[in-house]
């Protein structure tokens, strides 16, 4: 060999170590063993629930992969389980936060304070004010790791929740909690919550529906720093040149109409889920099941129903019964039931198709009281 | 005498064909080393070789007593070079060129650089020269240009590839008359070039290139030494063959070679046979008629398949 | 050597020709949206620009976002990819190399007089941003907005500005470390800027494919919109920070691959 090719031997080798070392520098940082401890799962489900007051800052990154065939009102709850949506939060309580939601031009920052939300929308200097409400559409701090992983398991069983080894997320160590759902036609085939074990914070969640090998929904903590975040980087006072505004609320028209419309008398229980008590709301909306398993059944105005048939008849793999249309993305079930007094309700909730279709049945059934 | 430049199995190969293919050069200090060969023979790269532009792929090149490439940033700056043809940035003026070509290596003072850039551009008969951009140069000029810039510092040797391609008569006489200048002041001329007349005029030292082998080092002079005939030229060339019987090599028209190395015993035993000499002179070989003897065919020459 | 470089970029026409081509675009479109009155709808066209409207003196970063994502890195991929070709192609990289001009100095004085060019170039289509956004819309001069909803001093808005400057030019160096490599393949400057935005295309492309994914961290061009991050309240390092430490990871390895390659080549140009 002579010394011309020894040379460029020598120096290609030099390159190709350099990049060999760089690629395997993720690999081996992500390969690092989290520890694992014998804390029982019932222990680190109330470790979890009562994980409302630790205060921290993070970077948290929520992964929906559910397809909603949806209307114009709802476009903003749906991006939420279909794409992926980065948060920034400072916590300081449960009723004195802020969840920066990013995109690549702006955010939108929801700040949580003891009389309600302000919601700044950068891109439109827009800040809209909202009250606090017993039932309202998804919003980016309900996909937060902690939030979603505290509602998931407040309404656990002990007997659904077995314990599953541990792993590093944020750079911390987390337990594992499964759930398995015990609910008759749940579509939720099991939820993993990874808890923060010093602190208890769930630190991810993943929703991995009946059937389905990849999770839902899968929502982690990037970074995380635990200390109470300042309550001036929380407080938010509406820039001088902003439009301050009502905040939005979609389901005020059909709680509207839930009003309006002639009384009915849901059933205590639809499709084997007892009725859930709640405040504020009209008789004739009603949420259905425990934990996991929920059924949320909204009257539609007459106004909507075609628009809302069409979207469910157009999307692929829609289901058409005598009760109405219904249809699966993932864990979640829809379905349009129109009654034969031409009364329209809305369906929504994590079951199966069958159970939907049960739920959907009782409903047609009803008649006006 | 230490050699200038030397080179030990000197081997450049492309893939499976040998472009330079063992050859051992040896210039010596104070020579005029004329590198002959025809185009494609191997030149450019060797000349490549010697400054570390083209790397070898096997053998040795030392210049003026130093390993190449090894040693290229103590030997270079005291090498002048004129590569394949001068080339300058186009935007600048010639003498900005010279300056950033200046700055760009070790050795060049940047407090005496632009008295430098004169001294040279006077040197080469560009003193006059204004800020005009380089892109507006004649050919000439570009090549003077280039000579400039391998006489900036002051070289003990120069390689030159072909140094008075496009310049007229004159100014090809002018360049001889500079290197003749150079090199009574001691520097060492290495010339590479197609062109027999040059190198004839110019060269004290001839290597001839075939094919990537070397097939002739020899000092000039000795190629071109008597060859112990005389050249008479005369109107009856019958006649000489029956006055020197025996000692007529060749007879053509008017030109008969005739052996013996004196020319006046010659004329003075044709003189006294009544012959008239027109002309007469000791034979010598020319330098093609070296370099022809000594390669082969031209090696752009495509033969067909028989 | 790097004089010498520095010099020979900015002694040639071309190279302000380019920088004014740069500077002609976000000028023509600060002038059409102050004519039109239309700004982009939230969530569509580049970051800041709707913010101008109110503020002219944000215009600077609208003008550095309308050039990041297409003109900047082509005029980086062309004078990278001409960086070492070009002289290969003009014959000056034989003399520059028998002068002598050390390989890897050589290298290391391209990649530095590209950098420059990059940093001067910012600093044009900012300040002209500047005056652009203040002649063409109303200025408010007292404080701005952040993208928070805070608002933000005028120090600390100029600081923050002068961070973006900084860190754009630092994302251009992928780009430039891809051009420099390529010319020390070639000795067709058109060919090394083509291969070098080659890379930026396909690398723009992947990064909007879902199933690219895994790879996009690594994408030359992901965290290159993370100087809006500066105008978060509180800024967040997150992406900056990565962004620069890939670029230099970028650096780092083309850098070492154009020396493996440039130091054995044979110049035969």
């Amino acid at each position: 060999m002579s010394a011309r090719a020894h040379g460029v031997w020598w120096r290609w080798g030099a390159v190709g170590a350099l990049v060999a070392v760089l690629a395997a520098l993720p690999a081996i940082v992500g390969a690092l063993p989290a520890s694992d401890a014998a804390v029982p799962a019932a222990d680190l489900r109330d470790a979890a629930v009562g994980s409302a007051d630790v205060g921290f800052s993070g970077y948290a990154v929520s992964a929906g992969g559910l397809r909603l065939p949806v209307t114009q009102q709802l476009t903003e709850a749906a991006d939420l389980f279909s794409d992926r949506t980065t948060m920034r939060v400072w916590w300081r309580g449960a009723d004195d936060h802020r969840v920066d939601v990013l995109g690549a031009a702006g955010e939108t920052g929801v700040h949580r304070d003891a009389g309600g939300t302000w919601t700044w929308d950068y891109e439109s200097s827009v800040a809209a004010r909202g009250e606090p409400a017993s039932l309202a559409l998804p919003s980016p701090p309900d996909l937060l790791p902690s939030s979603l992983g505290r509602r998931l398991l407040s309404e656990a069983t002990g007997g659904e929740l077995t314990r599953i080894g541990a792993r590093r997320v944020a750079g911390r160590d987390a337990l594992g909690l499964r759930l398995v759902p015990a609910e008759p036609g749940s579509s939720v085939d099991r939820v993993d919550v990874w808890v923060d074990r010093a602190t208890g914070l769930p630190l991810q969640v993943e929703v991995v529906a009946a059937g389905a090998r990849q999770p839902a929904l899968d929502t982690r903590f990037l970074d995380l720093d635990l200390g109470v975040p300042p309550a001036s980087v929380v407080a938010f006072t509406p820039p001088a040149d902003a439009r301050i505004v009502p905040a939005p609320d979609p389901l005020s028209a059909a709680l509207d109409s839930g009003r309006s419309s002639p009384a009915v008398q849901l059933p205590a229980a639809l499709a084997g889920l007892p009725r859930r008590p709640l405040e504020g709301v009209p008789p004739a909306v009603g949420v259905y099941g425990r934990g996991v398993t929920q059924l949320a059944v909204v009257p539609v105005s007459p106004g909507n129903t075609s628009g809302l048939r069409r979207a469910l008849h157009a999307a692929p793999g829609s289901v058409v019964g005598p009760a109405g249309v219904r249809l699966a993305a993932g864990p979640l079930a829809v379905m349009l039931v129109e009654t034969p007094d031409l009364r329209a309700f809305l369906l929504a909730g994590t079951v199966t198709l069958d159970a939907v279709a049960e739920a959907g049945n009782g409903i047609w059934r009803l008649r006006p009281s | 005498m230490t050699p200038v430049i030397s080179t030990r199995g000197l081997v450049k190969r492309y893939g499976r064909i040998r472009a330079v293919d063992g050859i051992d050069l040896d210039v010596r200090a104070g020579d005029v080393y004329g590198f002959l060969g025809a185009n494609g023979s191997g030149k450019t790269t060797t000349v490549r070789m010697l400054l570390g532009l083209v790397l070898p792929t096997a053998g040795e090149v030392a210049l003026l007593g130093e390993r190449m490439p090894r040693a290229a940033r103590r030997v270079l700056p005291r090498v002048g070079a004129l590569i394949e043809g001068p080339a300058h940035h186009g935007h600048l003026s010639g003498r900005a060129n010279l300056a950033l070509l200046d700055a760009a290596g070790p050795g060049g003072s940047r407090r005496t650089r632009t008295r430098r850039v004169q001294e040279v551009l006077e040197q080469v008969g560009l003193g006059g020269v204004d800020r005009r951009p380089v892109r507006a140069y004649s050919l000439g000029m570009r090549q003077r240009l280039g000579l400039a810039g391998a006489l900036l510092r002051r070289p003990e040797l120069l390689v030159l590839d072909e140094p008075t391609n496009g310049l007229d008569p004159q100014g090809i006489s002018e360049v001889r008359e500079l290197l003749l200048d150079l090199h009574r002041g001691g520097t060492t001329v290495f010339l590479s070039s197609h062109l027999l007349a040059e190198v004839e005029q110019l060269c004290t030292r001839v290597g001839v290139l075939d094919r990537g082998h070397l097939v002739l080092q020899e000092e000039l002079a000795t190629l071109t030494a008597p060859t112990g005939a005389t050249v008479v030229h005369t109107p009856a060339a019958d006649r000489v063959r029956a006055v020197l019987d025996g000692r007529v090599l060749a007879v053509e028209g008017s030109r008969v070679v005739v052996r013996g190395a004196d020319p006046a015993e010659v004329n003075a035993l044709l003189v006294g046979a009544g012959v008239p000499v027109t002309g007469l002179a000791l034979q010598r070989p020319t330098l093609e008629e070296v370099v022809l003897a000594a390669a082969g065919s031209s090696p752009d020459r495509v033969e067909g398949a028989r | 050597m790097i004089g010498v470089e520095l010099s020979k970029l900015f002694r040639r026409p071309r190279t302000w020709t380019t920088i004014a081509v740069l500077n002609a675009l976000p000028v023509l479109v600060a002038v059409l949206v102050r004519l039109t009155d239309l700004a982009p709808r939230p969530g569509e066209g580049p970051p800041f620009l709707s913010a101008v409207l109110t503020n002219g003196a944000l215009y600077p970063l609208a003008a550095l976002a309308i050039v990041l994502p297409l003109f900047l890195p082509i005029a980086v991929a062309v004078v990278a990819g001409d960086s070492v070709a070009g002289e290969a192609q003009a014959g000056t990289l034989r003399y520059l190399l028998a002068r002598p001009a050390g390989r890897t100095r050589l290298l290391v004085a391209k990649l530095v007089s590209v950098v420059a060019f990059v940093l001067v170039t910012v600093l044009v289509v900012a300040a002209v941003g500047y005056l652009t956004g203040t002649t063409v819309f109303d200025v408010q001069p007292a404080a701005g907005t952040s993208v928070s909803g805070t608002s933000l001093t005028q120090e600390e808005l100029v600081g923050r500005t002068l961070l973006a400057i900084g860190y754009v030019t630092v994302s251009m160096l992928g780009v430039a470390a891809f051009g420099l490599f390529f010319s020390t393949l070639t000795d067709s400057p058109l060919a090394a800027a083509l291969g070098a935005l080659a890379v930026l295309v396909a690398s723009s492309l992947l990064f909007t494919l879902d199933a690219a994914s895994p790879i996009a961290p690594y994408l030359p061009t992901r965290y290159w919109l993370a100087f809006v991050d500066l105008f978060r309240d509180p800024v967040l390092w997150r992406d900056l920070t990565r962004g620069l430490a890939l670029q230099g990871v970028y650096v780092g390895v083309l850098l070492a691959a154009a020396w493996a390659n440039f130091t054995t080549k044979d110049v035969t140009s």
